[in-house]
């Protein structure tokens, strides 16, 4: 919302420089987002073109003997419509025009020129505004020699808003006017208008069929010229951002500028009845618009018609068929309130978002839709020669009723938090011009008309704690005591980034909205997914099944880029209808570490994530999960792929990416993994007694075993463990060897058993007759050969 | 006499042999040629036997010294061994210390992990408890029941991810806070901290992303007051943009609160002077908040007559895009390694 201040200081008294205006708007009121002057450009005065000669070395110049005020100044124009007998804008040397256009004296091909004749657009009015090409003409009756931008109206400066949707009321000029007097404490001059009407009688007769339009007030006004609007207006409107088109239309502008009450202008003549009727249109119903747009209408769009047909759509614009023409004589002027909602709908429906529609969205006041018709009517007659026919038709179905709202001066003081006395609150009510009664330090408010957004003590206090300044508010903290906290989850995922992290992998967080063809890729169970019901495109449409699809995303996203050493983990989640899972997954490829001139480099491999996650689970209580062959997921490798398990229940998986699966994408080596948050966090166990440390010392015994390769060291292990009983301390693999020289099929693994009783030191007898027990079982069990 | 002359002559003898010998196993070697059972000196001894009695005293007072000036040179050049030896190996051992040391590659959390995470730690250490609810939200507790009724022109303020009529994804962590105070059932005291993912219908960009991260405060309690939020306010500031920064709070619109507020804090880069981070203002704008407005309240059964309470609600891409001078917001998405490892 851009406020001319020379429009502001008709209604209200100014006593501050725009500049601390805007800054106190910006504390009290409204957020600025910038204020300016409206022409930047110094020296211009009007000029009158006493002779235009022909530039004799150049076609398209004109060598022009302007008066600007006592003498003749000669200034070569190159505008086409330059013309003796003309006022227009000079700007003399020593002038500078907006984006710092100095003007000198200076000599076009051989001829002085001492200035320049200026276009609106060196002025830097935007084309938006105008559509003139060359010089801008002023009227006759401009003084010579004068201030031209003052002559103009133009000397104004321009504060652009940021309404917030509450704030209708400051979507007029009278509103800012009204937070202006109550920032700065000054005096409101507010205006009343009086109509003289002709004799002849209004016929219209207005009927409201719909509870959606709660007033329409109408006049009828005749004998309209239409012409451009004053020189005045005209600069007002632009300084609002508004582009005059003529006096008409303009006026209606102005005036809903002022007031903040859209009007509307029919031909009367066009109009073809004496009815209007307000009511919702027909399913379907056809109309066309002012932007010449054939629109088809819902039930839930108002309409106004001539008691036939539909001829405009209320509040949101008008149709074609009453436009105001250049040979107009009688127009309606309707000043009219539509409840907001079926605005809102209609105007977003249709992406018709007018002047109009934005203010009936937001709730005008009603009392202003008499004082605007008034006032628009006043404006008609004298800068339109109009002559109001006789009374005002209307129907006004609005509750009046004034919301009154009850305050203590306590409940005040202890909702800001500060100690504000009862003096300075009504003198702060005061400037708001609220009107209130206080009795026992309890005010009793009733909020104003033009304020529909005041309804509660909320409100209230919102009112006096800006008016006031939230900057006169002491700093303090809650009261309320209170322990601060972590939940066990939330702990346990700060402890998984800080291990994981400290292992070397870097967190990502992507995008839970992927392409619906790839939510599946690394899920077993297609349970259904979560779509959007208006995606903005195919890409997000569906929420994830597994960050894996976006850790993914960002692997590539790196190789792109030649960022080959990937160790990504993302804490994300599984989203489904029966809820979200936390999922900590991760993709990792490439190079953990390396240096290079030692010739030293971990590339990663199933075993070093695998190792990864083991060092995890230790460290998190949960080193007893397990890792067991999985072939059944169709986009991981079938040979290098195993589910994380505890004893039966699986809490996820780890593997490389199919070889296909990496073809398509582009891919090459990628290990991935996904484990089960929350299945993790009750897994965990705790150390929660220290372990005693065995004094008598442990014997080791390695030994090789051959066995066929489908036998898994776990399967092995397992089995050592059993019948090790409780006199084998550990068993770790150190050795793996695949080679001719064992046979077809056939490898060998080496492990280190360690022996240990807690109460007497070993006899090597025992350990020799255990360590035969156990290859008997082995043999037994897996075929296991000693090496 | 000669065979003192022997002896001196022996002595001087044994003294050149032993400066030029170079290995500890050579020196042995040379000591055993002069002070050995079939060595020199056992070829002088033998001439002892002919000397007569009055001189043998003196004989063996020679001989000794003699041997323990040789033993002397011995010891003497065994520590020159010794030096040279370890002068050696450490000449062969010298490396250059410049060359780079083994790479241990430590990972990090992500810049919005490192970013949220410190603005909880600040809210615990005052005495708040992070709670965390789902993505998927149904209607009435992102919007209804924070005063934001369907036909509410506040809604399109944020273009939401509808997932049926009554589902979407949040827009806001505030339904957290809805929930929040459902589940209380005594209806007492609440001081929260509700960080999260949230989704608006945005067209990704430089300053618009279709997701973030927002972290949304609320204290309920009978006399939780706005200026206790100004105060609150006020150390977020100090602890994510400097103790010396100061915060103003402008008059702003949010169907959660009244009043509402935006809140500005001054620029870290020119400490308010005006720069082109804050658009020559001195202020920066980081967050809005407010008194929690009584049909908040009342939706999810405090009672309003009693209890009052603030919220404030910040986007963690905002605050880490001003802290390190981010100027697109994607970098968070895209996680190229280069931009993520910055942020140990």
């Amino acid at each position: 919302m851009k406020v001319s201040i020379n429009w502001l200081k008709d209604l209200v008294d100014v006593d501050v420089s725009t500049e601390e205006l805007a800054q106190k708007f910006n504390i009290h009121s409204a957020e600025v987002e910038d204020f300016y002057k409206l022409v930047e450009a110094s020296n211009l005065v009007v000029g009158y073109v006493a002779k235009k000669e022909k530039h004799p070395n150049a076609d398209k110049l004109s060598v022009c003997q302007v008066d600007i005020g006592g003498e003749l100044s000669q200034i070569v124009c190159g505008a086409p419509n330059v013309e003796e007998g003309q006022k227009v804008i000079v700007s003399l040397p020593g002038a500078v025009l907006p984006g710092g256009f100095k003007i000198k004296k200076s000599t076009i091909r051989d001829i002085e020129s001492n200035g320049m004749i200026c276009s609106l657009s060196e002025l830097g009015i935007d084309k938006k505004y105008h559509n003139e090409e060359g010089i801008h003409v002023l009227n006759d009756n401009m003084t010579i020699g004068n201030n031209a931008v003052e002559e103009m109206f133009l000397n104004d400066e321009v504060i652009d808003f940021d309404i917030t949707p509450n704030r209708a009321d400051l979507m007029s000029v009278m509103g800012i006017a009204y937070d202006t007097a109550a920032i700065l404490g000054t005096k409101l001059h507010l205006k009343e208008y009086k109509v003289k009407e002709g004799s002849e009688v209004n016929p219209v007769k207005i009927k409201l069929d719909t509870k959606n339009c709660m007033s329409y007030y109408a006049r009828v006004i005749k004998d309209i010229e239409i012409k451009d609007s004053p020189r005045w207006m005209q600069s007002r409107l632009i300084a609002s951002g508004m582009r005059p088109i003529n006096n008409v239309v303009d006026i209606t502008n102005y005036v809903m500028l002022e007031t903040g009450q859209p009007l509307h202008a029919f031909d009367y003549d066009l109009l073809e009845s004496d009815t209007i009727t307000v009511r919702m249109a027909k399913e379907d119903e056809l109309l066309t618009t002012l932007d010449e747009k054939e629109r088809k209408l819902l039930a839930s769009d108002i309409v106004i018609t001539n008691d036939k047909k539909s001829v405009a759509l209320g509040g949101v614009m008008g149709g074609m068929s009453t436009e105001i023409v250049p040979t107009s004589k009688r127009i309606l002027l309707e000043s009219a309130t539509f409840d907001p909602y079926h605005i809102r709908i209609t105007s977003s429906r249709l992406d018709l978002r007018s002047e109009a529609s934005t203010r009936f969205e937001r709730k005008v006041d009603p009392k202003r839709s008499l004082l605007a018709l008034e006032m628009a009517t006043n404006l008609f007659t004298e800068y339109a020669s109009g002559v109001a026919l006789k009374g005002i038709s209307k129907v006004d179905n609005i509750d009046y009723s004034e919301v009154i709202i009850e305050l203590s001066l306590e409940k005040l003081n202890s909702y800001l938090g500060s100690s504000y006395s009862l003096e300075l609150v009504i003198d702060t009510l005061i400037k708001l011009d609220f009107e209130f009664d206080v009795m026992d330090n309890i005010f009793t408010i009733s909020a104003p008309s033009r304020r529909r957004d005041i309804l509660t003590y909320q409100d209230i206090i919102e009112e006096i704690g800006r008016i006031i300044g939230y900057d006169k508010l002491p700093l303090t903290l809650p009261k309320t005591v209170s322990m601060g906290k972590l939940s066990e989850r939330q702990l346990f995922s700060r402890e998984i980034r800080k291990v994981l992290s400290g292992l070397g992998l870097n967190e990502v967080i992507t995008y839970s909205l992927v392409n619906e063809e790839k939510a599946y890729d690394f899920t077993k169970e297609k349970t259904s997914l979560i779509k959007l019901a208006m995606p903005m495109s195919i890409d997000k449409n569906v929420l994830t099944h597994t960050p894996i699809n976006g850790i993914l995303d960002s692997v590539k996203y790196n190789l792109a880029r030649k960022n080959k050493d990937i160790m990504f983990y993302e804490l994300g989640k599984k989203y489904e209808e029966k809820g979200e899972t936390e999922l900590l997954c991760g993709a990792l490829t490439g190079d953990l570490s390396s240096t290079l001139w030692q010739g030293r480099k971990e590339v990663v491999d199933f075993y070093l994530v695998k190792g990864i996650l083991e060092t995890l689970f230790k460290k998190v209580g949960l080193g007893h999960l397990e890792f067991v062959p999985m072939s059944d997921y169709k986009n991981l490798h079938p040979g290098q792929s195993a589910y994380i398990v505890d004893r039966n229940d699986t809490v996820g998986f780890i593997g490389k990416l199919h070889p296909s699966y990496e073809n398509t994408n582009d891919l090459k080596d990628v290990f991935v993994f996904e484990i089960k948050l929350e299945e993790m966090l009750k897994r965990r166990r705790p150390l929660k007694k220290a372990k005693a440390i065995n004094k008598f010392p442990s014997i080791y015994r390695d030994i090789a075993l051959v066995v066929n390769t489908e036998v898994s060291s776990k399967e092995l292990s397992d089995s050592i463990k059993k019948s090790g009983k409780r006199m084998l301390a550990s068993v770790e693999v150190f050795d793996l060897y695949i080679g001719e020289s064992l046979g077809k099929n056939k490898k060998s693994i080496a492990l280190r058993l360690e022996f240990s009783d807690p109460s007497k030191t070993l006899e090597m007898n025992d350990v020799d007759s255990r360590i035969r027990e156990i290859l008997g079982h082995l043999g037994k069990l897996h075929g296991a050969q000693l090496r | 006499m000669e065979v003192y002359e022997k002896l001196d002559q022996i002595k001087l003898e044994a003294e050149g042999h032993i400066r030029v010998v170079k290995t500890l196993h050579a020196l042995n070697e040379v000591k055993s040629k002069y002070l050995g059972k079939k060595g020199s000196f056992s070829e002088v001894m033998k001439l002892m036997k002919d000397l007569p009695k009055e001189d043998k005293p003196h004989f063996g007072q020679v001989t000794n010294e003699a041997k323990q000036v040789i033993l002397k040179y011995i010891d003497d050049q065994k520590l020159l061994i010794e030096e040279a030896i370890v002068n050696e190996q450490l000449a062969s051992e010298t490396i250059d210390v410049t060359m780079p040391g083994k790479k241990f590659e430590t990972g990090n959390v992500h810049l919005l992990t490192k970013v949220r995470e410190e603005i909880e730690d600040l809210f615990i250490g005052m005495g708040y408890e992070v709670m965390e609810g789902p993505e998927i939200e149904i209607d009435e507790y992102n919007f209804e029941k924070l005063n934001l009724p369907k036909d509410h022109p506040a809604r399109d303020m944020q273009d939401t991810f509808y997932i049926t009529d009554e589902t979407l994804l949040r827009t806001h962590t505030s339904p957290v806070q809805v929930r929040t105070m459902l589940d209380n059932d005594e209806k007492g005291p609440i001081k929260i901290i509700c960080p999260g993912k949230v989704y608006r219908r945005d067209d990704d960009d430089a300053t618009h992303s279709h997701q973030f991260m927002q972290i949304e405060v609320l204290v309920v309690d009978t006399n939780t007051s706005m200026a206790d939020l100004k105060g609150t306010l006020l150390e977020t500031a100090k602890k994510l943009f400097g103790e010396k920064r100061e915060i103003r709070l402008r008059p702003s619109y949010f169907p959660f609160t009244e009043p509402s507020v935006e809140v500005d804090v001054s620029c870290h880069n020119c400490n308010g002077k005006g720069c082109n981070i804050c658009k020559g203002t001195g202020w920066i704008e980081i967050l809005g908040a407010g008194m929690v407005n009584d049909n908040v309240l009342e939706a999810s059964g405090y009672d309003s007559k009693k209890y009052q309470g603030f919220a404030l609600g910040m986007g963690v891409e905002r605050i880490a895009m001003l802290k390190y001078g981010i100027n697109d917001i994607r970098l968070f998405y895209t996680n190229d390694i280069r931009f993520n490892k910055q942020f140990k």
